[in-house]
């Protein structure tokens, strides 16, 4: 049966991650790396669900209506016009909803841009349909676009890019010149913008999301992701979407037919009800996490970090070890969830290949093992609990114990 | 909070994925999916003239021709249009028809399991499962496929919970099938194993399964296995006829298998719809576990069929591929659902037996009905579906017979052309399910035999 093993099957190796969460798991860690709340979604949703079993919606289903109050919605945040009858796709989760895009238009060999560093996910899928993912790294400190460095990655076989904004892990949310910028290069050599937005609602001082959809040229090119998940904190009832021009979002939902079918049918008629949260819903969204942004922030500075890129979005805070630290990113989560019982994410696995420049140095990529990814979608009561285990931390004279 | 399943899902993201071999992943066809001029566009003068300075990789500017082509997908998706059950439902709800056709009940789950899905809402699990699945979860799968099978199998290393069966058979392919492979198919079959295979990029190789009992061509199938083959699909109870594998054929294709070394994917969502027979799994057979995925799902043994829970089970080796491809298609399943279904596949021995009896009780009210009207009904031993032939009423095909049936008789069945890589072999036959109320039943026998009349 070994030879029946395809050769991707026999390179597998196991991951540094796993160890590290076995490792949390025995030391009953307290838990700032996965990315989703602990805290309950929204009750009045859940009633929603909760109705919606007990009134029967429990068969195969399409909601239409979800697709009518996404139009709407897009049209109220960027002015898009969303044909709710012909543009969209209602799939499981924004994973499904990216797989199908994935597959409508990427054919074997094809190029797709990601921005480095990202979400593991994107190149699986792109690798799946037997597309070539090429990386283009946003620079360090504040994770900026180079035009340049954008520009001399495209080549005849790019199909298309893909734009994660608010940004995982960085929390990074595109600017609108930057978006002029890829906009631009999608027009140039007509490529099709991939998007994910799902942490949409998550933003930041007086910051807002902007789908590169709403740009010139763009909504006839553009397949936007996204899902209920972070807005409604519900990451576990998988309902997403993509919105499309026609032919798109039809390919797109032919290939959800034959993947899963239908997304769960309970979720979706509570996503009704979601959808139409009241804008008060969205706002204390956005505060709640501000707060718990700066107070992460506030968190990590008492115990040497400097933090030079404040999040912009999404509940993901991008933190670059202290410079007298010498230790790893992975050597310093090991270290933190032994000394502190508090785990997070070692920032090295989002990131791909060697950073842009043409001969690349070990100084050059050294930042790919020097960060950490926190995750502030906790309770109050988690991080506080966070915060006094990082307190634990400092010794009598105020200086970190954690040895670096 | 959940506890420690959930800890870990982001982190599997974070596996290093080695992408070493592109054969791995599914092949789409050759054409370009885009109709791409070779001109640049040379619509913003500044833009361009700050960015005049930088080389780019391939392509030099030629003349500036303005070509805006809209988005536009790949041609080989043309075939993948929306699916003839929603169709059929949109023609039946135009005209009022009683829909024998798409295969769902019209009566609900059980309220026990629908009380366990409201409670772990409540409870607050409603954030990722773990990808492969909750543990509980899976391992209330291995111990019903235990007590099914006899089979003990590892619930953390050798079962995947999917969205649906219908995720599993696109993980299985996708996971499991390199392009090129050659994948043998018994028509009629479901329709997303075509769709899935062709996305993985396999040659598939059809052998029909012909009335009036279905049998397996014993004579086709030794000459179309081979060593070359790398998978065989068995659908057992099989939609659309109803039929199930027997023990005879089971053996053959299993002595087939392990002499050519080819594996095994089979869908068994029927499973406890086995009238005529007891239901027998391919993996269950000596030398059949190490080559074998049994795909199954709840939504058709607890009438849920939206909640989309699903799951795989396989050797290691072979479930490795299934996650992976699984983790980019879903990532994870629909968490309530998942803790409902472990209660679910605990219940005791009675809840199945009341769903057959129930089962059998529609599926006689229905084939008499057929019978009567004039249909020739072929016998299913088991599914929720029986297909007949409808030539002697005198319509030119299948699909003709079902539009025909809707606008003038107010029922709804499916042509089962569509099932088939060569319509033609389908063109007699359509499709009645019986997975609705008595009443309803008896509603759409009477209005046939009033308005349906022989030629």
């Amino acid at each position: 049966m070994e030879e029946k093993l395809s050769s991707v099957a026999k390179t597998f190796t196991p991951s540094p991650i796993q160890e590290l969460s076995h490792l949390a798991q025995r030391c009953n860690a307290i838990n700032l790396a996965e990315g989703f709340p602990d805290f309950s979604a929204p009750p009045c949703i859940k009633q929603a669900a909760v109705s919606a079993i007990n009134n029967d919606f429990n068969q195969y289903r399409h909601v239409q209506g979800i697709c009518d109050q996404l139009a709407l919605k897009m049209n109220k945040m960027h002015g898009l016009n969303i044909d709710p009858l012909t543009d969209i796709a209602i799939c499981c989760g924004q994973t499904e909803a990216f797989a199908a895009a994935v597959f409508s238009i990427i054919d074997k060999g094809d190029e797709v841009l990601l921005f480095d560093p990202c979400y593991e996910t994107y190149q699986g899928c792109i690798a799946m349909a037997g597309g070539i993912p090429v990386y283009v790294p946003l620079d360090p400190p504040h994770w900026t676009l180079d035009p340049e460095k954008l520009m001399s990655s495209f080549t005849s076989r790019t199909k298309a890019v893909v734009l994660n904004s608010p940004h995982n892990p960085t929390g990074k949310v595109f600017s609108r010149e930057e978006l002029e910028v890829i906009a631009e290069c999608c027009r140039r050599w007509d490529c099709v913008a991939i998007t994910d937005e799902v942490y949409e609602y998550i933003t930041f001082d007086e910051q807002k999301h902007e789908t590169i959809a709403s740009l010139p040229g763009m909504q006839e090119r553009t397949i936007i992701t996204s899902s209920l998940s972070k807005t409604f904190s519900i990451t576990g009832w998988r309902i997403g979407w993509a919105i499309a021009p026609a032919s798109a979002a039809s390919a797109i939902r032919n290939i959800h037919v034959k993947i899963t079918d239908s997304a769960p049918a309970p979720f979706q008629e509570a996503a009704l009800t979601a959808l139409s949260s009241p804008t008060k819903y969205f706002e204390t969204l956005r505060i709640e996490y501000q707060s718990k942004r700066d107070f992460c922030m506030k968190l990590l500075n008492s115990v040497g970090f400097r933090i030079q890129f404040k999040p912009q979005g999404s509940f993901f805070l991008f933190a670059e070890l202290p410079k007298d630290c010498l230790l790893s990113d992975v050597e310093y989560v090991k270290e933190l969830i032994k000394q502190a019982g508090v785990v997070v994410v070692p920032g090295h696995g989002f990131f791909h290949g060697k950073s842009g420049s043409d001969q690349p140095s070990d100084e050059s990529f050294r930042h790919q093992k020097r960060y950490i990814r926190v995750a502030f979608c906790k309770s109050e009561a988690t991080l506080c609990a966070a915060a006094q285990k990082f307190g634990e931390l400092m010794n009598a004279k105020g200086s970190p114990k954690l040895h670096c | 909070m959940q506890a420690a399943e959930c800890t870990w899902s982001q982190f599997e993201m974070l596996r290093p994925l080695c992408f070493k071999s592109p054969s791995l992943f599914s092949n789409f066809s050759k054409h370009s999916p885009f109709f791409r001029s070779n001109s640049r566009i040379n619509r913003y003068p500044s833009f361009m003239a700050t960015m005049s300075s930088v080389s780019t990789r391939n392509d030099p500017l030629s003349t500036p021709q303005i070509t805006h082509q809209p988005l536009q997908v790949a041609k080989r998706l043309e075939k993948f249009k929306t699916t003839i059950f929603t169709q059929m439902s949109m023609l039946a709800i135009k005209h009022g028809a009683i829909n024998l056709g798409q295969g769902f009940p019209n009566f609900d789950g059980p309220d026990f399991v629908k009380e366990a899905a409201i409670q772990a809402i409540k409870d607050g699990k409603n954030q990722y499962a773990r990808g492969y699945g909750v543990p509980d979860f899976n391992n209330a799968i291995a111990a019903r496929f235990k007590k099914d099978t006899g089979l003990v199998i590892d619930p953390e290393k050798e079962v995947t919970v999917t969205s649906g069966c219908t995720e599993a058979i696109a993980a299985t392919m996708l996971g499991l099938i390199n392009p090129g492979d050659e994948v043998i198919l018994f028509a009629p079959f479901y329709d997303s194993y075509e769709a899935t295979l062709s996305m993985a990029g396999a040659k598939i190789k059809c052998i029909t399964l012909r009335p009036p009992d279905f049998a397996v061509p014993i004579d086709e199938l030794n000459s179309a296995i081979s060593k070359n083959t790398r998978a065989i699909l068995i659908n057992t109870p099989h939609n659309p006829t109803g039929k199930m594998f027997t023990r005879e054929e089971l053996n053959t294709i299993a002595s087939l298998c392990i002499e050519n070394d080819v594996l095994v994917f089979t869908d068994e969502v029927y499973d406890k719809l086995a009238f005529e027979m007891d239901h027998i799994s391919l993996a269950s057979l000596p030398g059949m576990y190490e080559r074998t995925v049994t795909m199954n799902s709840l939504g058709k043994t607890f009438s849920l069929t939206g909640w989309k829970i699903g799951w795989a089970i396989a050797p290691p080796h072979l479930t490795w591929g299934v996650r992976q491809a699984h983790s980019f298609l879903t990532f994870a399943t629909s968490t309530p659902m998942q803790w409902a279904a472990t209660v679910a596949l605990c219940a005791p021995d009675s809840y199945f037996e009341e769903l057959k009896r129930d089962y059998m009780e529609k599926k006689a009210i229905l084939v008499q009905g057929l019978k009567d009207v004039g249909f020739k009904v072929f016998p299913s031993s088991g599914t929720y579906f029986v297909v007949v032939d409808h030539t002697p009423f005198g319509l030119e095909n299948d699909i003709a017979f079902c539009e025909y049936l809707i606008k003038e008789v107010g029922v709804v069945a499916i042509p089962t052309s569509v099932f088939y890589l060569n319509p033609e072999d389908g063109k007699n036959l359509v499709r009645f399910t019986f997975c609705k109320d008595e009443e309803t039943l008896r509603s759409a026998v009477e209005r046939m035999k009033e308005k349906l009349k022989k030629k």
